[in-house]
């Protein structure tokens, strides 16, 4: 009942005189949809890319190479200053040392004074050089 | 504490941050001790034979120790008090090295 009245031409004899409902495009139809690619051929070569990379490159390796030479002026300061101040810490190494050792040689004749053929005082290596001796620690009064 | 400088009596302490701070002034005036004593060491590593060059060479650098001391006392304290407190890091006492180098140039 319902078509017959939206569907209405007054004046139509029977239901098959209806005019047809369909959903359809505008007179005239649609206007034109692109769908062709336009991809543009503008921008820099690869020439261009490839020199500017390389342009970034070279300038961030000139930078770190100037960085370097900073840091290692740095660097060389503080190792003149430790080999300048070097003879003063090993002479006060080296009297301590010589104080201990002349202890520790005359606790050695001591303890060995009844044993026959000991050399007493040095019985280090053959070879001539002077080596620390290899007790292990470094300062035993302080472990 | 131990940014101090001398002692009581006036005797230069060579504590690491002292050392560190007049270490060029130590490099110029010594140096002759100091390459003598390196050539002992390097002909005998044995203590007991450069003990007298080690005395010479400890001699030298106290005594310019004290001498800079007397002739510029703050600005040395304070350097030596900024090496304390960043563990002889150069690089970060840069205004009072510059102040004290003023004040006590290199030779």
């Amino acid at each position: 009942m319902t078509e017959s009245v939206i569907r209405n031409k007054p004046g139509m004899a029977s239901v098959k005189d209806m005019p047809i409902l369909q959903d359809g495009p505008p007179p005239g139809g649609f206007a034109p949809v692109r769908y062709a690619r336009r991809i543009p051929n503008k921008g820099p070569s690869a020439v261009a890319i490839f020199l500017a990379a390389f342009g970034a490159f070279s300038y961030g390796m000139y930078q770190v190479g100037k960085g370097n030479k900073i840091r290692r002026a740095l660097k060389e300061e503080k190792y003149a200053a430790r080999r300048a101040i070097l003879p003063v810490l090993q002479a006060e190494e080296d009297e301590r040392f010589v104080k201990e050792w002349k202890k520790y040689l005359e606790y050695e004749a001591e303890v060995m004074k009844d044993v026959p053929g000991w050399k007493v005082g040095e019985n280090v290596y053959n070879s001539g050089r002077w080596m620390p001796p290899a007790t292990g620690e470094l300062r035993p009064e302080v472990w | 504490m131990a940014t101090k400088v001398v002692d009581a009596a006036g005797e230069p302490i060579p504590t690491s941050s002292v050392l560190m701070s007049s270490a060029k002034h130590i490099e110029i005036k010594c140096m002759s001790e100091n390459v003598e004593f390196l050539k002992c060491k390097k002909k005998d590593p044995n203590p007991e034979k450069c003990l007298d060059k080690g005395r010479q060479a400890t001699r030298c650098a106290l005594g310019v120790l004290k001498d800079l001391y007397q002739r510029c006392k703050d600005p040395m304290e304070a350097y030596v008090g900024c090496m304390y407190y960043h563990t002889n890091e150069f690089d970060l006492c840069r205004k009072e090295q510059q102040a004290f180098e003023k004040a006590c140039p290199l030779d």
